[in-house]
């Protein structure tokens, strides 16, 4: 860290950011009760729990609880999620293993890797329509690419030299590959799955904009067309803790998976 | 694996690429032959060829890449400017990285309804979206690079009573150089990924417009035509991004 100080002691350090955000929530509760901003341009602190509570106990639109939002939006997630892996992961393995499929194989995973997921939104609706498995879809359209190039890198990124020493003390090549291989690749999977994720929260919002109003992208969208930007803001809050809590776990359950690497960051 | 050259990657790279687009018209004539189901690569281009003219097409195009950049010009200044701000002061850090850190989570996509009740529904509601998707990588970048410079670089430097402002501009921007432009790189990645979301917000010109409004019209050929030219478009930005990064940057680092 920067050695730049302007005589603190760390408890300061800890104490600001809060005193900070206190301080900006009264701000922005007063200048809205004043009257010098709209409380639907930005609906207030108070407003907002008090709307949080509603989605909670009464739902919006009424009926629809925020768990059953909550509930949608996780299953697309996951199911999305889960599938891309399944079929990229063992794809990647066997790709990244061959000078051949690797080089043959390159040129479209960059491409499909920088087609924007949400720009396949048309095809998903005429091919799947506009029930779930569109969104499905476009979550595991987004988070098959960017697992598949991570899975090819990690396969090739395994020194050669384990490779070479496992084979002159006469390693079977499925004991290659079990026991050499996939245990040296599998901190770059376990980040591309990280990275992956991340990627599904991006799109699930996008995807959830088409014929449903079930979920939090819906709820986020539907909200503002009742002119109630407080929904808004609660929506926004409840999918941002839930991707901070799935990042969380999945970086405690890399540390559990990988413990020999000791929180590498890969890029995406 | 050694010994194979360049031109046999090239080769096998086409092949692929060949092998691709021959099955996906295969099927698409032989098994569904339905091009409004889907079409094949031949029919989509015919298609876009026959409808679209290039005056038109450029338009798209500019436009887009109007919004892509503005957004992420925005984004780079910001995040750039606050980023190493809070990398050289703590105090800067206590009071702009808590906001930063609970605005982060939330996805680009989700502040869309937020920015058409902000900025209305002209431009300024789709730059401030794809701002926002680039902003986040580029401030941490440039925050970690200013905060992690080698403690020896600070050290030599103190040595040579190079002190303050000096300090910052002579030794730890350009040492964070590497990590902002790795930043601005993933974050121009995601501004394009936005675009076409951004583009959904009321827009009448625009390659995520020309996708979502050619479905409607029935012309799905068109909508696969604007989904591989907004691909295009972004290896070919982000590739130029990556001959400038080596060029200015690459003399005395390796990105």
């Amino acid at each position: 860290m920067m050695g730049h100080t302007i005589g603190d002691g760390r408890w300061a350090m800890r104490l600001v950011p809060i005193a900070v955000i206190a301080l900006v929530l009264a701000f922005w509760e007063w200048s809205v009760a004043a009257g010098f901003v709209r409380a639907i341009r930005f609906p207030p602190p108070s407003l907002i729990v008090a709307s949080g509570y509603e989605l909670l106990v009464n739902g919006f639109p009424r009926g629809t609880l925020l768990s059953a939002h909550v509930g949608a939006t996780l299953y697309r997630i996951l199911l999305g999620y889960g599938i891309a892996l399944a079929m990229a992961i063992p794809l990647g393995l066997l790709i990244g293993s061959s000078w051949l499929l690797d080089r043959m194989f390159a040129p479209i995973v960059a491409f499909c890797r920088s087609v924007a997921t949400l720009s396949l939104l048309p095809l998903a609706i005429v091919w799947f329509g506009t029930g779930e498995a569109s969104k499905v879809f476009l979550i595991g359209y987004g988070c098959f690419w960017v697992m598949l190039s991570n899975a090819i890198a990690a396969i090739k990124q395994v020194d050669p030299v384990l490779i070479r020493a496992a084979r002159t003390m006469d390693t079977s090549t499925r004991d290659v590959f079990a026991k050499v291989i996939l245990p040296a690749s599998l901190p770059r999977i376990v980040a591309g799955a990280r990275v992956a994720l991340g990627v599904g929260f991006m799109v699930i919002v996008g995807a959830e904009m088409i014929g449903t109003t079930r979920g939090l992208g819906a709820l986020i969208m539907e909200a503002r067309t009742f002119y109630r930007s407080d929904i808004t803001v609660v929506g926004m809050f409840v999918i941002g803790a839930i991707g901070l809590v799935l990042s969380i776990f999945l970086s405690r359950a890399e540390a559990y998976l990988v413990p020999w690497q000791q929180h590498q960051r890969m890029a995406a | 694996m050694p010994g194979r050259g360049r031109s046999v990657e090239l080769l096998a790279g086409l092949a692929g690429v060949a092998i691709f687009l021959l099955l996906w018209e295969a099927s698409a004539r032989f098994v569904w032959k339905d091009p409004q189901v889907l079409p094949a690569p031949t029919q989509a281009l015919l298609q876009a060829m026959t409808v679209l003219t290039p005056r038109r097409l450029a338009e798209h195009v500019g436009i887009s890449l109007f919004r892509i950049f503005a957004g992420f010009s925005l984004a780079a200044i910001v995040g750039i400017g606050l980023g190493i701000l809070c990398g050289w002061s703590r105090w800067a850090t206590a009071v702009v990285r808590p906001f930063v850190e609970i605005l982060r989570p939330i996805p680009p996509l989700a502040w869309i309804p937020i920015a058409i009740i902000w900025f209305g529904l002209g431009e300024g509601s789709k730059i401030f979206v794809i701002f926002l998707g680039a902003f986040f990588p580029i401030f941490t970048s440039a925050w970690a690079g200013t905060a992690m410079v080698p403690p020896v670089l600070l050290r030599a430097a103190e040595t040579m009573e190079v002190r303050g402002l000096k300090l910052l501009a002579k030794v730890v921007v350009p040492a964070a150089f590497p990590d902002i432009a790795t930043g601005l790189r993933i974050g121009f990645g995601l501004s394009f990924g936005i675009l076409v979301a951004a583009e959904l917000i009321a827009a009448r010109s625009g390659m995520g417009y020309l996708v979502m409004q050619s479905r409607q019209l029935g012309q799905l050929g068109i909508s696969i035509f604007g989904i591989f030219l907004i691909g295009l478009v972004a290896l070919a930005v982000d590739h130029q991004f990556g001959v400038v990064i080596r060029r200015t940057i690459g003399r005395w680092s390796s990105v």
